[in-house]
């Protein structure tokens, strides 16, 4: 454990419209180690999406600064976010938001086409490695809307993985599937930090918070507490 | 993998696509068929008319017996030079039915080397004896080869064989002329007409740019040939390098061109749309491109890449399509104008062009449209908030106090909601609207000039005789004629060859007739008509006007006839579709050039005018003549002259109309893909609106009510926007047939007003009936999930 892989310093967000301007993040500092598990929990509307949009460069933060892997991300122009993105950050979505165009195969080839670090050889066998990590391998070659809930964010994890991210940010990818299905894909998640991957879930369960190695709970826009489970 | 994910997108919305495609076809097919038919057309004609090596001028003179042409061609200024014979007779195209004949004398078929005929069928050179006939002549006869129709020279009827069809693409198509053009050797010339040869040199001259070139070169040539004492009585300078009907050409050129431009308008505005309604649907996967690592490059890419698609299968249905449509266009004009399609294929940049094109196209009408929609960000495009869309959330209250169905509420405001577009739709229908209408108000101003006509000349048969003899003499034949009102005596007259028999020394044909007739009612622009007075008065028509470079009202010519001047007053201006006339009174004119009291135009006005016997009038008066020794140059019916008029305008006048309903189509088609792309957009609400309980009928009228209030709203701007184009068409028309100057008074034509309104309504309601139509067969679970 030497420096951070992220690290969040004084961040505040403020959404501003015509009669209001409404501060989403109240001077967040977050950091966190290389292969930490970490869930990011809090109520509704507690700024959580937020916090993540800031990690991922999605959204940029009113004050402070965001650094990955000693990178200043703010500096970045958008081009070069989503190539940086790209290689380093793996986002998977509640609603898996799958290309519904192209195969379960095909969309993580994409993913990889567009970042392109992966040589050009090695991409098939990874295809086919990913899915069977994530256990979906035999649907390699249908469409998404063929696939059950769990299956798709399966497959969305898998094209998360395809470039080999340091960092994998999830904005409750369980939101959207029975408790059952969900322990399959949090089991994921963990065995994903386990070999090395920073793994961050915004999350509602209770439950399946446990398994984190930490949780930061927000509440309006600030960390209540940080709590390292042992 | 990128690519993929662009052509599986085109097929996900197999109808939408087909649209962009469609409206990518219509935009390429409309400019290239203007595009292939201008290529073509403005070459051939010019080619077919350059082949023939036309005269620049024309010298007449009794005296070329005494030219050593070698001498005169070996002049500097001169390219070529031969003497052609020339004069007017008539010839019997059906039995009793007679029509001018323009027979030439040429020196030598195997050297023609100006003003060149080609063989068609038969004899390339006629043998002696015989004649060759202008192809076009047999539209307008049963003349053909081996035919021996009668002709009539002066006061004698004699046969001439025909042993062959030639073509001449130099000359005024006799279909719409009514003449027939006869070519024959020298001595045969003289042996049918009794008349001198050698008469006429017509000449092609070296370094020469335009008609003054023309004029200037040929004064100096007259005066050196007048100073070797051979007199030239006149000289003839046709339009510089110009067919004679180009006019046409030009304002079918003109007028393709409008459509071509205006279906290429449409196209682009579709596109656009469609492609806007595209990348709408496309935001949350850009979002998710983006965030997966996709830059704006690449996504744009894919997006460019579906384009080129796009316009690569439009232009491989539109690139043939516009060849088809520009050669069959092409073929139609050349047929109608007499002379031969040469462009038999087109050079291989014209595909390439269209191609590239039709590739280009899209791309550049979608630039802006796919940058913006490309550079979204990835959180405006995943946000849960949603990219703020462009509609207009307006309450607008007014309409709840018009106390309407509530439906119709929701169809006004469905239809204001997204109001770039329906200005777009509304504009573009509305401009089809004005342009179709505007056809039916210029064709109007045309019937009103061709029913001014009938109106103007109150006669209905005229007798144009050769030359001038008494009263007496030419009335003689004409005693026993029963159905004859009045006849009245002229000298000159109307049309293009009384202007041959009579002109001033710059062209203008004379009319000199009593000022009091009843028999021609001008319609009088500026000034007035002609009256008794001690000076010599005249009115010009519009052309008239242009030979004399326009002089203002109340100014003093000097006309030239024959060797005679005369100071003359210009007291009112006319307007015709005629040749350019001088009109004067009889009196006037006999006591300065006619002392004689000589005639040559017989005005006979039938007791009975309905057609046919007009048509049985001219009969009896044409037995007449043949028992006579007149020599007539021609004799036409008032129904006939109106006819042929109508002939040289018919060709536009029925174009105009075709043209402007296509514009009326390309419209109502861009409609209907607005109503499409509004009403796609929407299946999700469609769905929502069925689960709330909307029954498919009740959707379905919302949407053809949204339908009407496009067409209405259109019909509207379209009529206010034809007010002032059809003036402005009113001109340009006038001044391309008529004459510059010349003014066609603009129309309203009402049934081309309810046709309009018929035919708008009716294509706004199919235009949102059938996209409607399809929408309400999306199944309610379907149009629920509908990205
Ligand atoms: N683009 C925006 N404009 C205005 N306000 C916003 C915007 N995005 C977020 N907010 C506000 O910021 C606060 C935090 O939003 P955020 O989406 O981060 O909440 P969350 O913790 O993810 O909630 P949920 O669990 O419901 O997803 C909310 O009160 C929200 O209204
Ligand atoms: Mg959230």
């Amino acid at each position: 454990m030497n420096h951070p892989i992220l690290s969040l310093q004084g961040i505040t967000k403020e959404f501003r419209s015509k009669e209001r301007t409404f501060t989403a993040l109240k001077n967040v500092s977050l950091s966190v180690e290389k292969g930490e598990y970490l869930a990011i929990t809090g109520k509704s509307g507690s700024g959580k999406s937020t916090l993540l949009n800031m990690i991922t460069g999605i959204d940029h933060p009113t004050n402070g600064t965001v650094q990955v892997n000693g990178i200043a991300i703010g500096g970045l122009n958008e081009s070069k976010l989503a190539k940086w993105r790209g290689q380093n950050i793996g986002i998977v979505f509640q609603f898996f938001q799958l290309i519904p165009t192209l195969t379960i195969r095909e969309n993580v080839l994409l993913a990889m086409e567009f970042v392109d670090v992966i040589p050009k050889a090695n991409r098939s066998k990874r295809v086919n490695e990913l899915l069977e990590l994530v256990g979906i391998a035999s649907h390699a070659n249908k469409m998404p809307s063929a696939l059950s809930g769990g299956e798709q964010q399966r497959a969305a994890i898998a094209r998360a993985l395809a470039n080999n991210p340091e960092i994998i940010v999830a904005d409750e990818p369980t939101g959207n599937l029975d408790s059952k299905t969900a322990d399959s894909i949090n089991s994921i998640f963990s065995s994903l930090a386990h070999s090395g991957k920073t793994v961050i879930v915004v999350t509602h369960e209770k439950n399946s918070a446990l398994k984190y190695k930490r949780i930061v709970n927000l509440l309006d826009g600030e960390i209540e507490n940080q709590n390292p489970l042992n | 993998m990128k690519f993929k994910k662009t052509f599986s997108d085109l097929l996900v919305n197999p109808k939408r696509t087909f649209l962009v495609v469609f409206a990518l076809i219509l935009g390429i097919w409309g400019v290239g068929t203007v595009f292939v038919s201008n290529f073509i057309l403005t070459k051939d004609l010019n080619t077919n008319y350059q082949r023939t090596r036309p005269a620049q001028v024309i010298f007449h003179s009794a005296k070329f017996d005494e030219l050593n042409l070698q001498q005169f061609i070996d002049l500097p200024e001169v390219e070529t030079a031969e003497l052609r014979d020339f004069s007017l007779h008539r010839i019997e195209v059906y039995p009793n039915v007679w029509i001018p004949l323009w027979l030439f004398g040429v020196e030598d078929f195997e050297k023609i080397n100006v003003a060149q005929v080609f063989q068609e069928t038969g004899n390339k050179i006629p043998e002696a004896g015989t004649l060759l006939v202008e192809r076009d002549g047999k539209k307008v006869s049963n003349i053909d080869t081996g035919k021996e129709p009668r002709i009539r020279v002066g006061g004698k009827i004699l046969t001439v064989k025909v042993s062959g069809i030639c073509f001449d693409p130099a000359q005024a198509p006799a279909t719409q002329d009514a003449f027939i053009y006869a070519y024959t050797d020298m001595k045969t010339y003289s042996q049918i007409t009794g008349l001198p040869n050698n008469q006429r040199l017509i000449v092609r001259l070296n370094n020469v740019h335009n008609e003054a070139d023309v004029k200037k070169i040929s004064d100096i040539l007259a005066n050196e040939l007048d100073a070797k004492g051979i007199t030239i009585s006149s000289v003839e300078i046709p339009r510089f390098n110009e067919h004679p009907h180009q006019w046409q050409l030009n304002t079918l050129l003109f007028l393709i061109g409008t459509i071509g431009l205006l279906a290429f308008i449409m196209g682009a505005v579709l596109v656009s749309q469609l492609m806007k309604s595209v990348m709408a649907s496309q935001v949350r996967q850009i979002g998710i491109l983006k965030a997966i690592g996709g830059t704006q490059r690449q996504v744009f890419q894919i997006y460019v890449a579906m384009l080129v698609l796009m316009g690569l299968s439009a232009g491989v249905v539109a690139v043939p399509l516009s060849v088809a449509s520009g050669n069959a266009f092409s073929y139609f004009v050349a047929g109608k104008l007499n002379f031969n399609i040469l462009t038999t294929t087109l050079p291989h940049s014209v595909y390439a062009g269209l191609m590239a094109a039709s590739v280009l196209l899209p791309i550049l009408l979608s630039f802006s449209i796919l940058l913006k929609g490309t550079r979204i960000s990835v959180k405006e495009a995943l946000s849960d908030y949603g990219i703020s869309q462009n509609v207009a959330q307006r309450e607008f209250g007014f309409l709840k106090k018009l106390s309407l169905s509530n439906s119709l509420i929701l169809a006004i405001r469905n239809s204001l909601r997204n109001s770039k577009r329906l200005t777009i739709t509304i504009l573009a229908m509305a401009l089809g609207v004005a342009i179709f209408s505007t056809g039916f108000n210029v064709r109007q101003s045309l019937w009103n000039l061709l029913s001014g006509l009938k109106n103007e000349m109150r006669y209905d048969v005229q007798v144009a005789l050769n030359n001038p003899i008494s009263k007496e003499d030419a009335m003689q034949w004409f005693k026993s004629l029963d159905n004859v009102k009045e006849v009245e005596t002229w000298v000159g007259g109307r049309g293009e060859i009384q202007s041959k028999v009579i002109s001033t020394d710059k062209g203008a044909g004379i009319i000199a007739l009593p000022c009091d007739t009843k028999l021609l009612q001008l319609r009088i622009n500026k000034g007035r008509w002609i009256s008794k007075s001690a000076d010599f008065k005249v009115v010009l028509n519009q052309q008239a006007m242009a030979v004399y470079k326009n002089p203002a009202l109340g100014s003093t010519l000097t006309l030239t006839v024959g060797n005679k001047n005369v100071n003359a007053k210009l007291v009112g201006v006319t307007e015709q579709f005629e040749r350019a006339k001088i009109y004067v009174d009889l009196e006037q004119f006999d006591a300065i050039f006619n002392p004689d009291h000589l005639v040559n135009t017989l005005i006979f006005v039938a007791r009975e005018n309905d057609y046919s016997k007009v048509i049985e009038l001219k009969k009896e008066i044409e037995k007449s003549i043949s028992k006579s020794d007149l020599h007539v140059l021609y004799v036409m019916s008032q129904a006939e002259r109106v006819k042929i008029i109508y002939d040289h305008l018919n060709i536009i006048l029925t174009s105009i109309v075709l043209l402007s309903f296509l514009v009326l189509v390309v419209s109502a088609i861009g409609m209907a893909s607005a109503t499409g792309i509004n009403i796609m957009e929407r299946t999700r609400e469609i769905g929502v609106m069925r689960a709330i309980g909307a029954t498919p009928k009740k959707i379905y009228s919302l949407f053809v009510m949204e339908g009407m209030i496009t067409s209405w709203l259109s019909i509207v701007f379209g009529l206010l926007i034809s007010w002032p184009l059809s003036k402005l068409a009113a001109v340009f028309f006038g001044n391309l047939m008529l004459g510059k100057e010349a003014i066609l008074q603009s129309a309203f034509s009402l049934s081309g007003f309810l046709i309009t309104f018929a035919v708008t309504i009716l294509f706004g309601w199919m235009a949102s009936r059938i996209p409607a139509k399809s929408a309400i067969d999306v199944p309610t679970h379907k149009a629920l999930s509908y990205e």
